[in-house]
């Protein structure tokens, strides 16, 4: 009936409708015809057996979800994390302040010191997800690969600023070892090694 | 004759009791079986299995604020709900729902009333219950209502014509109107039901009962996706919790009508007794009606005028020229 | 002056003076030639090469290449370009990449140089020495790390502040790999050979700077190498707001730029960060760098303190107010003046005042001629009457400048002995004369400059007073021949050789003694050689007169005599304002001498105080807090911006309630006096910024209007008669006023400052005891840079009163007891 289009390369089929019957007897034949092939019992056939495997075969849908939760892609770009270094523990965070200028929805904020050890000491750091779009450009801009997006995906808070502090964030350090990289926005590229030229040294 | 009454209302008030019961469990079937055959849970949260989502649903229902629009006729509007689970309820008086059993020592037939026009009366209640959605539309003062009345009075008159012609052939074979007559008659066992006699009436039978029940395919009275929520658009909280009521009792009754009629009543089934075996049909009836919302879609308007008149009467009344053919010969 | 040449850049044709360098040509007329430690008034120091350029097809450095007339410059060619990115690769070895948490970050010339240059790879290494990060002073932080030793710091230090403070030490670093002697471009190859050896250090030899703390070096540091103590770490460059406006505290009203940003994440409010300026234009001093945060906080609107200060301004007989306020603000003042009769009293500019008035009749014009601006071509400078180091640090940088950049020569005539100013430059003259001998320094410049054609008789006569025919004696190198015997080795022959040996021979010489020079603590036996030696070649003269001809005895005489001065040399004079908006009010302010009555305190003491230090009873905005003009030393009206939110009334909340007022407190600058030279000019129009070709288009400069001109008769000269322990009324270098002292970064205490000698004498704590009886007890402070015996008395505090102990001279006789 209808012309062959390419859509795409997905596997559509098209379906060969046949006319819709205009006289009164075609009516007639095509009713006969639907009832004694009871294409009506297929339809039943179909909710039935769905009904069955839902049940018994352990194929229902539903995800009880406060309750279970689907595993969610490594990429997501959720609530923030603030990576630790692996080996010493300590923050990455250096306080640069890139995510705060980039932030295009002006959420993150920092303030930041001189410490006695001689460095930029992050003394308070928020983000107010309330105005987090979790457009990822935080993690994208970030130097040191210290925040990242996560897969905490439940922002809904009682207040429409809802701040979230460095330490809220920040990879608890018993939970170190599970500390895993980001692969998503902002991480360093699979080829990146090719692409950097190589810094002479003299020892 | 003061045993008799007391006796009547016993069961009357029973009979209220269980069937609102059983329509509200009726609707946690609706959503689970539903949900089920789309392969998703249903309700789970409250109680066990999510049985307590009646209760939540019914406290929902109740504590809801009683809308009357401004415009609508007052009585009107708030008689309305009441005529359908009225009428539902009245209906199933003439109904024999279990065979008879002692209790206590007494003998408990589970009949109201057993009128000798039975089947009649069950019919007539459930023509009138057409007056709750009529009238809900029609004093509401809201368009969606208004369409939502017409579409109401067209189908129920239409198909209260199919499900009179279609149970005229059975009752010529049983020569009674009574239920209990019909059941008595069936006694026999599985060979003995109507149903293989009058297969074409049976079909009849329940589409019609479909329509007046207002089940999918034909749920047009009330159809959201066209008129919102048709006659029952204005309604909320408990009001519109009684067309609910009302909705299920009757589903539960052309349950009961179809098995009494056509499957043999309560007559023991081989080693099932009659009582489990009309409770068992009762609910294969309740589970198609919902298997079926599950499959099909539902039909347009004019396909349900003319379904109704162009192919169902037709054959109706040419069922009940041969049944009386082959009666005569 | 030197003749206009036109020069071609890049295609492009400039119009020049001749000898200027070619760096300074292409910057004025926006061509990009990149450098990176050239500073454009100070000295070329070729650390970075960078601004190789092909000139007439050689390649020359065009920091300091002058230009030719007709000269045809290129900026780019495929060898400079090869250069210029491998010096900035070098600048790139071993720098640390720690951007992220560099101060700098965002506004580092390395950076920008190193992606101009397109540096993206890097081919040279050798290992890093390590460098310790340092605490130079209170304010100065320098991390040798990030040093890439462009030596601009230094430059600065030497040729704009005068300090010297900084110089190159030895890094301890390998030596360059000999290979790349071959491979590497040649400039790049000098530059890190150089860079290699050296790193910064304070130039005393301690690990400490002993400077005045200006700041400057933090600030044209391309790097984040040198950085303000308080600032480190604690915002980054781009989130900050700049607000260009003019520092308040002195009378140069130098341009800056307050940066501010929210206090932190708990508190949203504003606050200033930190000072930046426009240093290749103006130099910032300590007071005005570090000196920000003298604003009015937390204040809001009390209505009933307003109505207070109505009932007080109705009752008031007496204004009493210093000089830090706005033009706008002293028009108010002069407005309730007019409109009450209240009078108006400032101790501070009242005397300069009324010099200014005795000069302008003199001379015939309100104000004098020239400005600091002018004099910066000037090569010889003369300066009477001003503490250069503590007065204003403008005049100072200016004073060093000369001395610096023009190879100029200076005199400095004051009786407080500085051991700074003589660093300035070989040819600077210092003269240590006696308190109240300042007329005869006049009757000497008259001698030396004068046009004795053009001088009065008395004068004249006055003059050949002081000249002495004398005889000095005086070693003169004579060749003598000498005659030796010598034997020779081979023949074993005497010989007579004849030999020239020099020897030196005292000679008595007749010379003419100028007594002038004795008087004034001179060398008179070598003053004419010297300073014949010193006006060789010169031909730009500049005057600077300070506050002490102001708060003098015989000012009015001073005043006459410099009108005379001027009149008779071709010499650039200008005086330098006491204190910061000193010239705007007394142009615009009719002051009186003595307050009386109910007296209301404007920033001062009173019985009523209206004050911007969050100390009185009725609060107005600090000067960073308001909109509003000032007038400074070169004559200019500058426009101040509010860098921070005020919430609170203003003066002119209390006009309106007087019915006197104007909608804002700006729509007064339009009001300012005409006739005393201002313009019609909304504040809104008044531009604030520097010109690439180091033109100022900051406000307006005020018209010099004329007055009626009188006869000028000097008076009869008159010696001094303090005796014994003199006070000098002086202000230690970072501070100026309360404002400088509420500021947290400036630390210098309200005490006695003495020369490290007296300071043996005297102990920890003093009382002072002036003439009148009435004392005040100090703490004793070093001033390492003072010598001799005369004391420093601060006035920065307006409660202490300290003018009216001195009253209308600048030194006072005390006596000083232990306690």
């Amino acid at each position: 009936m209808s012309e062959k289009k390419r859509v795409g390369v997905q596997n559509y089929r098209f379906i060969e409708l046949e006319p819709t019957p205009t006289t009164a007897w075609g009516k007639f034949k095509r009713v006969l015809k639907r009832s004694v092939k009871l294409e009506l019992f297929v339809g039943l056939k179909v909710t039935f057996r769905e009904m069955f495997k839902a049940l018994f075969m352990g194929e229902m849908h539903t995800v009880k979800y406060p309750l279970e939760k689907l595993p969610i892609s490594p990429r997501y770009r959720a609530i923030h994390e603030m990576k630790r270094l692996l080996e010493s523990g300590h923050y990455r965070c250096i306080g640069c302040g890139l995510c705060e200028k980039i932030c295009i929805s002006d959420c993150i904020r920092m303030d930041t010191r001189y410490d006695e050890n001689q460095r930029k000491e992050v003394v308070e750091y928020t983000i107010n997800f309330g105005r987090c779009i979790f457009c990822g450009y935080c993690a994208e801009v970030c130097p040191e690969l210290a925040i990242t997006h996560g897969g905490r995906y439940e922002t809904a808070s009682e207040q429409r600023a809802s701040f979230s502090l460095f330490e809220d964030m920040l990879t608890p350090i018993d939970k170190l070892k599970e500390q895993k990289e980001y692969p998503g926005f902002g991480a360093i590229s699979p080829n990146a090694d090719e692409n950097i030229k190589k810094t002479p040294l003299a020892y | 004759m003061d045993g008799y009454i007391i006796g009547t209302i016993i069961k009357a008030v029973l009979i209220l009791l269980i069937l609102s019961a059983l329509a509200g469990f009726g609707t946690y079937l609706e959503r689970k079986v539903l949900a089920f055959m789309q392969r998703r849970l249903g309700p789970y949260h409250v109680g066990p299995y999510g049985l307590l989502q009646i209760l939540a649903d019914g406290i929902k229902l109740f504590t809801k604020e009683d809308f009357i629009p401004a415009g609508a006729n007052r009585i009107i509007f708030m008689i309305a709900p009441a005529i359908t689970a009225a009428t539902a309820f009245i209906a199933l008086a003439a109904v024999p729902l279990l065979p008879e059993f002692t209790i206590f020592g007494i003998k408990v037939r589970p009949i109201v009333s057993d009128l000798n026009i039975g089947l009649l009366f069950v019919i007539a209640m459930m023509g009138v219950g057409l007056y709750g959605p009529l009238l809900a539309g029609m004093a509401q003062e809201n368009k969606w209502g208004l369409l939502g009345s017409a579409r109401t009075a067209v189908q129920f008159l239409s198909y209260e014509v199919v499900t009179g012609l279609s149970i005229l052939a059975p009752i010529m074979m049983v020569g009674s109107l009574s239920l209990i007559d019909f059941n008595n008659y069936q006694a026999g066992g599985i060979s003995h039901w109507i149903i293989w006699k009058q297969p074409l009436a049976f079909i009849l039978f329940l589409i019609s009962g479909y329509a007046e029940t207002n089940r999918t395919p034909f749920d047009l009275l009330e159809h959201e996706a066209e008129i919102i929520s048709g006659y029952a658009t204005e309604y909320s909280g408990l009001r519109w919790g009684m067309f609910f009521i009302g909705e299920y009792t009757n589903m539960i009754t052309i349950g009961f009508l179809a098995s009494l009629i056509f499957l043999g009543g309560f007559n023991p089934l081989g080693f099932i007794p009659g009582g489990i075996a009309i409770i068992l049909k009762v609910s294969f009836f309740f589970f198609l009606m919902l298997w079926i919302r599950a499959a099909w879609p539902h039909i347009r308007p004019d396909q349900l005028m003319w379904l109704c008149w162009k192919v169902l009467m037709p054959l109706a009344v040419l069922n009940i020229l041969i049944t009386g053919i082959v009666m005569m010969v | 002056m030197s003749k206009e040449i036109t020069i071609t850049i890049d295609g492009i044709e400039c119009k020049a003076k001749e000898g200027e360098y070619i760096l300074n040509i292409a910057r004025a007329n926006g061509i990009f030639i990149p450098a990176i430690c050239y500073l454009t008034r100070c000295s070329p120091t070729l650390a970075c090469r960078l601004c190789l350029v092909e000139a007439d097809g050689k390649r020359v450095y065009a920091c300091n290449a002058k230009a030719k007339d007709g000269m045809n410059i290129v900026t780019q060619t495929e060898e400079i370009l090869e250069e210029r990115r491998a010096i900035m690769e070098v600048y790139d070895v071993n720098h640390p990449l720690q951007c992220g948490v560099c101060d700098q970050h965002g506004e580092c010339e390395l950076q920008n140089y190193t992606l101009e240059m397109e540096v993206d790879e890097q081919h040279y290494a050798i290992a890093d020495t390590k460098r310790e990060t340092k605490n130079w002073s209170s304010v100065l932080h320098y991390d040798a790390g990030l040093c890439i030793v462009c030596e601009r710091c230094v430059t600065v230090c030497k040729d704009m502040i005068g300090d010297s403070a900084l110089k190159t030490g030895p890094r301890g670093g390998d030596k360059l790999d000999k290979s790349y002697k071959e491979t590497m471009p040649k400039d790049a190859y000098a530059m890190w050979n150089k860079l290699q050896k050296s790193i910064i250090v304070p130039s005393n030899g301690t690990e400490y700077t002993n400077c005045s703390d200006c700041g400057e070096c933090t600030a044209v540091c391309p790097v984040g190498a040198l950085t303000e103590r308080d600032f480190i770490y604690k915002a980054n460059p781009w989130e900050l707001r700049e607000v260009p406006s003019a520092c308040a505290h002195c009378s140069s009203a130098c341009h800056l730029y307050y940066e501010t940003r929210f206090t932190s994440i708990d508190d949203p409010s504003e606050k200033i960060f930190r000072i930046k300026n426009e240093f290749h234009y103006q130099s910032l001093c300590g007071a005005g760098r570090f000196g920000y945060d003298y604003e009015n906080r937390n204040v809001k609107k009390d209505p009933n303190a307003l109505k207070r200060a109505v009932e007080a301004i109705k009752k008031a007989k007496t204004i009493r107010f210093n000089s830090m306020i706005t033009n706008e603000e002293a028009l108010m003042l002069q407005t309730l003046k007019e409109k009450f009769g209240i009078k108006l009293v400032n101790k501070e500019v009242k005397p300069f005042q009324n010099f200014l008035k005795v000069y302008g009749k003199a001379k015939g014009q309100m104000l004098y001629s020239n400005s600091f601006k002018d004099m910066s071509s000037s090569d010889f400078i003369v300066s009477v009457g001003a503490k250069l180091r503590n007065d204003n640090p403008a005049a100072r940088y200016l004073f060093n400048n000369i001395q610096k950049i023009n190879k100029g020569a200076g005199f400095y005539f004051h009786p407080v002995g500085d051991t700074l100013v003589p660093t300035f430059g070989k040819s600077v003259s210092v003269f240590n004369h006696k308190v109240g001998d300042e007329e005869y320094v006049m009757l000497l410049l008259l001698d030396l400059f004068a046009d004795k054609e053009k001088l009065p008789s008395e004068i004249k006569e006055k003059l050949a007073s002081f000249k002495e025919k004398r005889v000095k004696k005086v070693k003169e190198k004579v060749m003598k021949e000498v005659v030796e015997k010598v034997v020779d080795k081979e023949s074993g022959e005497e010989k007579e050789v004849k030999k020239k040996v020099p020897s030196f021979e005292e000679k008595e010489v007749e010379y003419e003694a100028n007594l002038l020079v004795e008087k004034l603590g001179g060398d008179v036996e070598n003053f004419n050689e010297e300073f014949e030696k010193a006006l060789k070649k010169k031909e730009d003269f500049a005057l600077i007169v300070g506050e002490d001809f102001y708060f003098h005895p015989k000012a009015a005489n001073l005043a006459k005599l410099v009108a005379l001065f001027e009149e008779t040399t071709d010499f650039k004079v200008a005086f330098i304002p006491p204190k910061s908006n000193a010239l705007g009010v007394a142009l615009i302010c009719d002051l009186d001498e003595n307050e009386e009555g109910f007296v209301v305190g404007y920033n001062e003491p009173g019985d009523f105080k209206i004050s911007a230090l969050g100390d009185g009873d009725f609060d107005i905005p600090a000067m960073n807090q308001q909109e509003g003009t000032t007038t400074n030393m070169n004559k200019r009206v500058v426009p101040l911006n509010a860098a921070l939110d005020y919430e609170g009334y203003e003066l002119n909340d209390i006009m309106n309630e007087l019915g006197l007022g104007k909608n804002l407190t700006i729509d007064w600058t339009e009001a300012l006096p005409v006739e005393k030279g201002y313009q019609v000019a909304k504040f809104d129009d008044l531009p604030n910024y520097f010109a690439n070709d180091m033109s100022e288009h900051r406000g307006y400069v005020l018209a010099n209007m004329p007055v009626d001109k009188e006869e000028v008769i000097i008076e009869e000269f008159s010696e001094s008669k303090l005796e014994g322990q003199i006070a000098y009324r002086c202000n230690p270098q970072r501070q100026f006023n309360d404002f400088t002292d509420k500021a947290h970064q400036i630390f210098e205490p309200f005490a006695l400052y003495v020369s490290p000698e007296k300071a043996k004498e005297l102990g920890e704590f003093v009382k002072v005891e002036f003439e009148n009886g009435e004392g005040l007890e100090l703490p004793v402070e070093v001033d390492e840079r003072l010598s001799g015996d005369i004391v420093e008395v601060p006035d920065f505090k307006a409660e202490m009163d300290v003018y009216s102990l001195f009253g209308k001279n600048r030194y006072a006789q005390v006596k000083i007891t232990k306690v």
